[in-house]
């Protein structure tokens, strides 16, 4: 218990300083940027006094340590600001309404964009991750089983053409023709949860490589481990000891690798994924809000991305100790 | 007379390193998928290279009359082989064209990535103390950063050109590189070579550079063909998106997205690009496969 805890406490402390980092990165970088943020928000017509003046009410002209400080002071009570561009009815205004009538506070909390958003990112994520267990466990498994055989082989060449697909390429291949010529599943946008299958599916490919040699090497190297050859001596069929023990051992390395890379190549490809198929989840927000240069939500998002990032090396660390205790922090 | 000493020693390890690295190429190039992909490699770096001019097509000539032809096969002629796309641009030689820059960019990100990671990594782990605390620490920070956020949002806020493209990849790759030469310096420094140059008197930096970068590079870059792959797909993806290289110039992303908006009377405009893309990558891939492979037997062999 204590050992969690301290555990815990040190590695929050880690995480946080990385975070804070991370946020003056992205914050520094949307400032030292090209392009100023008030000509979108207002639109070409407004005058560069009316420009000036709702830049300096919204206090885009002060330094940049200070606008970092008080959006610390912000995020902390949990507000991201609002949008430059979105407005609270959901429309993207774009400037089209003229410079004197731009009122801050009919603009969508980025919060609550981020929040509509996120559950079609995980139903994507989640599905895809399914797809991708079910695809590569079996081969993995098969090919660790018989190393150096052909389930091996045919492991090796699976996951290098799957490493080799470029995803966005996939993704269209697959829109043409599941989609459009076979009619078997939709594609584009979002109405029901038929409309993530095809994403997901092009995400798990991408996944599958990494899990498929993980599976293997786990199960390859348990095999060769004595208490195999000694649970047969005593007596336990091959099947039993492969299905009770090994897996389960191997299971182990997989948590680790579906935590630490599993998630990372998640979390980037889903942006261009989503971007894709124009399937409404946080990524697709992303690129639009970089495209309209909507710093609130690039930078709400860029830092709560980094932040789960760091929160499940964290806990994979700990489910990894916990399960290990020779493995120290 | 000092330094000759220090230097005959370290000339013996690195003969033996040596010998190490070219053990683990020839393991490499015993294996079939080394060979596949080597020759897939090297065709299309020829290709790409004398391609465009041996078609004796331009890959930016418009032509309206010849637009939306189809490969060989499906109904085109041989002046366009691979067909043409919505401006009745050659496809194979834009696609030629767009091999050549991914593979500039991919190579080039990857060796500055190798470069700086490399040089940080090393230094972290050979001075110690509160220098390698900081590095390590904005190591992390970078790598809680995902790769095609850190794209987008830089590239997509300011004007992508080749060298932000390539500054930008290096930016996300070298903290990754930087780890692992950190690690392998932690037990590097405390080798015995080392120490004899120490104590011979050889400077920090000629250690550094003469003795120890030739003993643990060489495995790293074994690996970094990998990358070359990954930068390759994301130079694609930032085409795709509409911030990598800028138009007129040809790429593999741009082409895929031009295509999606014919794709269902011009289907080929995506695929060329995409299937030579991904031959590419598949000889990448099954080269750096086969090294990292070999690297792996070796170091587990001997340590």
């Amino acid at each position: 218990m204590i050992f969690a805890l301290d555990f815990f406490l040190r590695r929050m402390a880690q995480g946080l300083v990385i975070i804070v980092l991370v946020a003056m990165l992205i914050f520094t970088l949307l400032r030292v940027v090209p392009g100023d943020p008030v000509r979108t928000m207002l639109g070409p017509m407004a005058s560069a006094e009316v420009a000036e003046q709702t830049a300096q009410k919204m206090g885009l002209r002060d330094p940049i340590p200070v606008q970092f400080a008080k959006y610390v002071g912000q995020v902390v009570t949990g507000d991201f600001g609002r949008s430059f561009v979105r407005s609270a009815q959901g429309a993207s205004t774009g400037g089209s309404r003229g410079g004197a009538t731009f009122d801050a506070s009919n603009r969508a909390p980025v919060m609550g964009l981020i929040l509509t958003a996120v559950p079609y990112s995980l139903l994507l994520a989640g599905l895809a991750l399914g797809i991708s267990l079910l695809i590569s466990l079996p081969i993995g498994i098969a090919a660790g089983l018989k190393s150096g055989k052909w389930p091996d082989r045919l492991a090796l060449y699976l996951s290098s053409i799957f490493v080799s697909l470029p995803n966005i390429w996939l993704a269209l291949v697959l829109i043409f023709l599941v989609s459009v010529k076979g009619g078997l599943l939709p594609a584009i946008g979002y109405q029901n949860w038929t409309y993530a299958i095809l994403p997901a599916f092009v995400l798990a490919i991408e996944l599958s490589p990494v899990f498929i040699r993980s599976a293997s090497v786990a199960v390859s190297s348990n095999m060769l481990e004595p208490y195999v050859a000694a649970g047969q001596i005593r007596g336990l069929s091959r099947a039993r000891m492969i299905l009770v023990h090994v897996l389960r051992n191997a299971m182990i390395p997989l948590l680790n690798v579906l935590g630490i890379q599993a998630i990372g190549l998640l979390l980037g490809s889903l942006f261009v994924i989503e971007y894709a198929f124009n399937y409404p989840g946080v990524g697709l927000l992303m690129i639009n809000a970089v495209f309209q240069r909507d710093f609130p939500v690039i930078q709400a998002i860029a830092i709560l991305a980094c932040t789960l990032l760091v929160l499940v090396n964290i806990l994979v660390d700990f489910a990894a100790t916990n399960i290990d205790r020779r493995l120290q922090y | 007379m000092t330094g000759e000493l220090a230097s005959t020693a370290s000339t013996a390890e690195v003969r033996a390193q040596r010998s190490l690295s070219a053990t683990m190429f020839t393991n490499a190039w015993k294996t079939t998928e080394f060979r596949i992909g080597f020759f897939i490699f090297f065709g299309l770096i020829v290709l790409s290279i004398a391609g465009p001019s041996l078609l004796g097509v331009s890959p930016t000539k418009f032509s309206v009359a010849q637009k939306f032809m189809p490969p060989v096969g499906f109904g085109g002629d041989w002046s366009h082989i691979l067909g043409t796309d919505q401006m009745g641009r050659d496809l194979f030689a834009r696609s030629l064209i767009g091999l050549r820059n991914a593979l500039i960019i991919g190579v080039t990100s990857v060796v500055g990535m190798f470069v700086v990671g490399s040089a940080i990594g090393m230094i972290a782990g050979y001075v110690g103390g509160w220098i390698e605390l900081l590095l390590m620490r904005i190591t992390d920070a970078q790598m809680a950063i995902p790769v095609i956020i850190l794209a987008i949002t830089i590239l997509g806020l300011s004007r992508p050109t080749p060298v932000t493209i390539i500054c930008v990849l290096i930016l996300a790759g070298w903290p990754a590189y930087a780890r692992t030469a950190r690690s392998v310096m932690l037990s590097e420094r405390r080798k015995e070579y080392v120490r004899a140059a120490k104590i011979l008197g050889a400077s920090n930096i000629r250690i550094l550079l003469v003795h120890i970068a030739p003993n643990i590079l060489p495995p790293i870059a074994f690996v970094a063909v990998l990358d070359v792959a990954r930068m390759m797909i994301i130079e694609a993806i930032l085409g795709f998106i509409g911030i990598g290289i800028q138009p007129p110039t040809p790429t593999f992303g741009t082409i895929i997205a031009d295509g999606t908006k014919y794709l269902m009377n011009a289907w080929w405009i995506t695929t060329v690009p995409g299937l030579l893309l991904t031959i590419s990558l598949c000889g990448i891939n099954l080269m750096g496969g086969a090294l990292e492979r070999a690297r792996n037997k070796l170091l587990q062999g001997v340590s």
